[in-house]
């Protein structure tokens, strides 16, 4: 008997659903060895720093027979992760960036993890991993921004290559010196630029003594003096080097940035603010490149050689709530702060160490040539963080226009001071939030 | 069969569509609403906030900086690509050597994905060494920084948006051939001009295809998202910032999920209130033929 076509049609179907419905492995354990627990690692890295990440990773899996870690590579994790983690369905581990902390740690999107030895990390470290008093990440590698110079280009003006500008003052003659400029008079070299790279207008005020919030008493302060003070010398280097012109010449750079074609590797900014990242840049891409490196340059009323000022961040590894393995993970991640594995990591990233504790021969056989000018910045009583508050992003994206038209010749006080209005609003509502959740318990 | 067995039947069968459509719009719509009204991060529970968002929307500068971006960018688009569009169908209406060709070269774009268009051009519009700035140079013209500019990114983006036209220019081309040939005939053989001709017999003849064109090019451009996103991230000085960048940032990126849907109902309030307006404007301008369809 023929089969009749309704027959046929459940048949099929009845085909399809119990291959769709087949438990499978996901394409992403289909490498996990046989009876190991298999970790879902989110990890932002790609490329050099992506690769050393691996060989940590694959460090921990040799190591040991019952975890099997496969780390994935994806962008803009905080918030995927976030989706991720509301959704129900979030990795075993996320790296994240640390300003990510108190944003996820008061949504209470990661596990806490109160095992970690404050003692391990200095002072400024310990403080990008808590919020409210409490450890929720472990730290992966951390970074300070420090002024990269160009030997030859200080040399050509008649600077001494050995010691590059540390004060304001210092650092905007020798820019002055610096500059070339094509026969049309537009910018064909700068000495320095506060817009080159555009990563991160907020960091001005550091070289005046100020700070953009108070974390005590959670008060927005990019409009006090020293703010403003900061943004006005950023509106006179725009206004030296021609706004527009200097404007257009820095974006220009947008998408070249750590490349072979970067500003500084290709020298046309002699002096630049970037982190230890530019060490690795430098030795694959312009490995003939001579520069030097030294703290940022701040104002003579801040200048203090024993505590040098700069930024510090960290990449951070955490352990979102929900995931499958929290134990397995933990795991995983007490590995990634032993002192060793950090070592490992910060080295194949040109970083300097974010741990008290360092192999002997840290420094000596580390691939950065001035990674100690990165580890002073970490370990100094000065060296400061970015706003410890969940406000922190939206804030921070009010302050780049704002730096934006203060470089086309807006007034930086009433910019700074809109910004920290609004930003101030968005502070106060977040806090009310959290303070009525609390209380609804 | 039944009506009532046909209606299951048809339900049946469409059956993954309606689960769908209740699964991943109807309800995350309908959600939408309720954490409007509330303070929503995805993890904790949304905590109700009454009317604070709405409140906050109004006094917010980003916003106003993001719906008035969002408006120019919508009016302009909608207008240049209308025009382009319509011009270009006429001219591939004209019996030209290589005309398929050329038809084919109008569309290619609408088939290249959105963020390739945009990195091609992001090289074409570099200020130093991009094309179009050697170009102008050639002709002794100093070409503006186009999309590092706060004066100049708004426009760029519109003119770039004029050249994705190929699906208007297809609905035009579709519409141009229903203009009785018998009456462009009877004009021309009256003396009228061709300008008179397009004006009085083409355009009033396509005035349906130029309404729906324009209805969907501004829904299109209300919602513009990856185009400022790839080329300007919203930048300089916000002068690109879009209303559906602005909800994407505080939903995703700030984690403020209950204003950022106030912020998409607020958007979509508008694109509904626009759309009704046109529709009612070309109800009473738009010429219809009554029985064409026989």
């Amino acid at each position: 008997m023929l089969i009749s076509r309704r027959n046929l049609g459940i048949g099929l179907g009845a085909v399809a659903a119990g291959y769709a419905l087949w438990p499978r492995r996901a394409r992403w354990e289909q490498d996990v060895p046989a009876g190991r627990v298999a970790l879902r690692y989110w990890e932002k890295w790609t490329g050099e720093e992506g690769a050393a990440m691996q060989r940590v990773v694959d460090r921990f899996n040799a190591s040991q027979d019952r975890i099997f870690v496969v780390r994935l590579p994806v962008a803009e994790t905080y918030s995927k992760a976030m989706v991720a983690i509301g959704g129900g369905d979030p990795p075993d581990l996320v790296g994240l960036f640390s300003w990510n902390v108190p944003y996820f740690a008061q949504s209470g999107a990661l596990l806490p993890l109160d095992g970690l030895d404050q003692a391990a990390y200095p002072r400024a470290i310990w403080e990008l991993l808590c919020h409210e008093g409490r450890a929720w990440v472990g730290v992966n590698t951390c970074y300070s921004l420090a002024l990269y110079s160009n030997r030859a280009h200080l040399a050509e003006v008649g600077a001494d290559p050995e010691r590059p500008p540390r004060t304001l003052t210092e650092l905007d003659a020798v820019a002055e010196r610096l500059v070339r400029r094509d026969a049309r008079g537009r910018l064909e070299r700068a000495g320095f630029l506060q817009a080159v790279p555009n990563w991160w207008p907020y960091l001005w005020p550091l070289a005046t003594g100020g700070r953009l919030f108070d974390d005590a008493t959670h008060r927005v302060t990019c409009d006090t003096d020293a703010c403003v003070a900061a943004y006005e010398w950023v509106s006179a280097t725009a206004q030296r080097h021609g706004r527009l012109d200097s404007q257009g010449f820095a974006r220009g750079f947008d998408r070249s940035n750590l490349s072979a074609a970067d500003p500084f590797l290709s020298g046309q900014v002699s002096m630049i603010v970037q982190g230890p990242w530019m060490a690795n840049v430098a030795r694959s891409k312009a490995p003939d490149v001579d520069y030097v490196v030294s703290p940022m340059p701040v104002a003579e009323s801040v200048y203090d050689p024993e505590r040098p000022q700069g930024l510090l961040e960290a990449d951070v590894i955490g352990i979102p709530r929900g995931c499958p393995h929290p134990e397995e993970a933990l795991e995983f991640l007490a590995f990634t702060q032993r002192p060793d594995v950090q070592a490992q990591l910060c080295s194949d990233h040109c970083k300097p160490s974010p741990l008290v504790e360092r192999p002997a021969d840290f420094e000596a056989n580390h691939p950065n040539p001035y990674v100690d000018v990165h580890e002073r910045i970490v370990r100094s009583p000065a060296a400061a963080v970015l706003p410890r508050h969940r406000a922190w992003k939206s804030y921070s994206d009010l302050l780049v226009p704002a730096f934006e038209r203060i470089w086309t010749g807006a007034d930086p006080r009433t910019e700074l001071a809109g910004v920290a209005a609004r930003a101030q609003g968005l502070v106060d509502r977040s806090d009310a939030a959290h303070r009525a959740r609390e209380a609804r318990g | 069969m039944s009506a009532r067995g046909e209606l299951r039947t048809g339900l049946v069968w469409t059956a993954p569509f309606w689960i769908g459509f209740a699964l991943f719009t109807a309800v995350p719509v309908a959600l939408s609403i309720r954490y409007g009204f509330t303070q929503y991060d995805l993890i904790e529970d949304p905590l109700p906030v009454g009317g604070a968002n709405y409140a906050e929307i109004a006094h917010d500068p980003v916003f106003w900086t993001a719906l008035r971006n969002t408006g120019i960018f919508a009016a302009c688009s909608v207008t240049l690509n209308t025009v382009v569009a319509l011009a270009l169908a006429l001219l591939l209406e004209q019996k030209l050597r290589g005309r398929e060709l050329v038809r084919a070269l109008v569309f290619a774009p609408t088939l290249v994905p959105i963020s390739a268009v945009a990195v091609g051009w992001l090289w074409l519009l570099k200020r130093d060494d991009g094309l179009v700035n050697t170009a102008l140079g050639a002709l002794g013209v100093a070409g503006p920084d186009w999309l590092g500019d706060a004066d100049w990114a708004l426009a760029t983006l519109v003119l770039m948006s004029g050249w994705i036209v190929g699906a208007q220019v297809m609905v035009f081309t579709a519409a141009l051939r229903d203009v009785p040939k018998s009456l462009l005939e009877a004009a021309a053989v009256d003396g009228a001009t061709a300008w008179s001709r397009l004006w009085r017999i083409t355009l009033p003849t396509i005035s349906p295809a130029v309404a729906f064109n324009v209805i969907v090019s501004a829904i299109w451009a209300l919602q513009v998202f990856a185009l400022p996103l790839i080329m300007t991230r919203g930048g300089p000085q916000n002068s690109t910032l879009v209303l559906s960048m602005y909800v994407y940032q505080n939903a995703f990126q700030y984690g403020r999920m209950g204003y950022a849907s106030a912020l998409a109902w607020i958007q979509f309030a508008l694109t509904c209130a626009l759309t009704i307006a046109a529709v009612r404007f070309a109800r009473r301008r738009v010429h219809t033929r009554v029985g064409a369809a026989g």
